[in-house]
């Protein structure tokens, strides 16, 4: 089973893939409308929003917290972590 | 001794400690626990612990990211073929049975735990925040959320829960709330919402 490597979500159903292209790395909600990767600040505000959205969490520690989640996945862990 | 039999013995080592910890920190508490006691459990000398771990905190740090991954896990396994609240609310109890003195350790200590514990922490909620999520969008017809945004929805379900966990001691004393409570707070949730 793969896990997307710019959030950590386990991808098993085709659903999980951008248009559900199994060959890719990333899941559908790490993907931009066109089926691309998004950019590091684009998953950045995604997970934040997400954590905010979906726990309530203040914005500022739904940021941090993200940007500590993020430092720890292949697709970002050569990102500068002061984003 | 072949370098790569040592390699394997290490990783082996490594993995008694993390299941050893586990074991100890369920039954006696995360921050309560000692390295000694990790070492005196797992019958390795103190010393083998810190050649592991370099400190207590990168040892917690690293267990509760191994089985909140696992916790993770089960609930997206589970809860990604549930077509109901109802079913996604047992689910997730599910999830949580199998790890319930060590999870409740975490809705206990969590705020007192390392940083990246705490992280780790949050990603099991948000295992559950986002199935929780995709099932109110889809049931919003059925669903009467009477104005209640989203996020407090799925904190009054989690605040239900993690109560009951925390006070286990009261609600279940022979240890096993979600066994004997669960089925209750499930009916008990979803009779709110559906008024």
């Amino acid at each position: 089973m793969k896990t997307c490597i710019a959030c950590g979500m386990p991808m098993k159903a085709a659903e999980d893939f951008p248009g559900g292209d199994q060959s890719k790395d990333y899941c559908v909600y790490c993907a931009r409308e066109d089926g691309t990767m998004q950019s590091y600040p684009e998953k950045l505000e995604g997970m934040t929003e997400f954590l905010v959205r979906t726990q309530g969490l203040d914005h500022g520690a739904a940021h941090e917290t993200a940007v500590r989640l993020m430092s720890k996945l292949p697709a970002w862990k050569d990102m500068r972590t002061n984003a | 001794m072949t370098e790569s039999k040592r390699q394997r013995q290490k990783a082996q080592t490594k993995e008694h400690l993390i299941e050893t910890a586990y074991a100890v920190f369920s039954s006696r508490g995360i921050m309560a626990a000692r390295m000694a006691d990790i070492a005196a459990a797992a019958g390795v000398s103190h010393g083998t612990v810190f050649l592991h771990f370099n400190t207590q905190e990168a040892l917690i740090e690293e267990v509760v990211a191994h089985y909140g991954a696992l916790i993770a896990l089960e609930t997206h396994a589970l809860a990604e073929r549930c077509g109901s609240m109802e079913e996604l609310l047992r689910a997730h109890l599910g999830a949580i049975s199998a790890y319930e003195p060590f999870y409740t350790r975490l809705v206990l200590e969590n705020r007192m735990l390392p940083t990246a514990a705490r992280d780790s922490w949050i990603d099991i909620q948000s295992a559950v925040s986002l199935h929780f999520n995709r099932v109110a969008e889809r049931e919003s017809s059925r669903i009467e959320k009477r104005g209640i945004p989203d996020a407090m929805l799925f904190n009054m379900w989690m605040g239900l829960v993690h109560y009951y966990l925390a006070n286990g001691g009261l609600f279940a004393p022979e240890g096993n709330v979600i066994r004997r409570h669960g089925t209750t707070l499930v009916g008990s949730f979803l009779k709110l919402l559906n008024g």
